[in-house]
């Protein structure tokens, strides 16, 4: 899968749950999920699970704990579906 | 039981060499080592005074407190980790929960039973006074909506304590339940964390309320007396990664909302 299919479907993810929907308008790899698209950090795990289920891959506490930005977590899904 | 307990400590050891270098994650086990040694140090001027304030000042009292203190102290005989978990309504609900389960002499004379508590940094840091009572108060600031990292290493430090024959008191749900009730749909993950970590990690769910306490609020009421409600459970799973701390985390705060339910409806039947 792609860079763009993968940051395609994450933002598609990450929708719900960003109380800044219009910082999704201009959502970049750089883009800070917690503070830039002010997702709340305890929801964080719920977005992580939804990567999990929608990539059909397995995240483990270490590597969830790196995910900053969305560029973090297209970097975690390009590796883990490799 | 004997070889149990071996084997135990056996897994521990292996299990935090095992672990990542604390150095190099920022905390270190002396640290907190000395961070023990001047709580045990100083316990001795703080906590009569406080249990006094709780006591005298405020009036608060602990139904059947006796009864709660001799099953804690039974936990605390076995040597195996043991995190407790509580539910959430009060800015001093550590207090209280300690206080319940440890009179000042046994918490001063056996200081490990003080549970380890887990507030805000931000709150911590606000002052001087209050980073200087949070240390000798067994206190591991954890930030809030920040980096996960830095929780991650608060975790670490958390389980190390757990491992070494310290106890810990953590509220799964995060904040001060809104509601007045515990909230299934809010739970933190850190609570599952710790206990998929710590191997043989048991937890001692707590459902702290006073009387006179409708939802949530900064203190109890004056003069409110409180129900301890306890149950220990040791919760399993068969699911990996972060589905396991989710699943763990889950299981716990539904034994609370258990407990919370018998307590209100042994308030209605009385």
């Amino acid at each position: 899968m792609t860079e763009e299919k993968i940051l395609e479907k994450v933002v598609e993810i990450l929708k719900p749950y960003a109380k800044d929907p219009a910082a999704l308008a201009s959502v970049s790899l750089e883009t800070n999920i917690l503070s830039g698209l002010k997702v709340n950090s305890a929801r964080l795990v719920d977005v992580v699970l939804a990567f999990e289920d929608a990539f059909g891959i397995e995240v483990a506490d270490d590597d969830a704990d790196k995910v900053e930005t969305v560029g973090d977590a297209v970097r975690l899904i390009q590796g883990k579906l490799a | 039981m004997a070889s149990d307990t071996a084997g135990l400590k056996a897994t521990a050891v292996s299990r935090s060499e095992s672990a990542p270098d604390p150095a190099a994650r920022g905390w270190s086990r002396r640290a907190l080592e000395a961070q023990r040694l001047a709580g045990r140090l100083a316990a001795p001027l703080w906590l009569p005074p406080v249990v006094l304030l709780m006591r005298f000042v405020l009036r608060w009292r602990i139904r059947d407190a006796g009864r709660c203190r001799r099953e804690y102290a039974k936990l605390l005989e076995e040597h195996r980790p043991l995190l407790v978990v509580a539910n959430h309504l009060t800015m001093v609900d550590s207090a209280v929960i300690g206080w319940g389960l440890g009179s000042a002499t046994s918490h001063v004379v056996r200081h490990r039973g003080l549970p380890w508590n887990v507030p805000l940094q931000r709150r911590v840091e606000s002052s001087w006074l209050w980073r200087t009572l949070a240390y000798v108060m067994k206190c591991v600031p954890v930030p809030r909506g920040g980096d996960r990292q830095e929780v991650a290493h608060v975790l670490e430090r958390l389980a190390h304590l757990l491992r070494s024959g310290e106890t810990v008191l953590m509220f799964p749900e995060s904040g001060r339940s809104r509601s007045g009730r515990v909230d299934p749909q809010v739970v933190a993950d850190g609570v599952g964390r710790l206990i998929k970590e710590v191997e043989g990690c048991r937890v001692l769910c707590v459902y702290l309320r006073g009387d006179a306490q409708r939802t949530w609020s900064n203190l109890p009421a004056r003069g409110d007396t409180f129900t301890i409600a306890t149950r220990l459970v040791e919760p399993r799973t068969g699911l990996r990664g972060l589905r396991a701390s989710r699943d763990l985390a889950t299981q716990v705060v539904h034994h609370l909302v258990e407990l919370e339910r018998d307590c209100l409806e042994g308030r209605a039947a009385s």
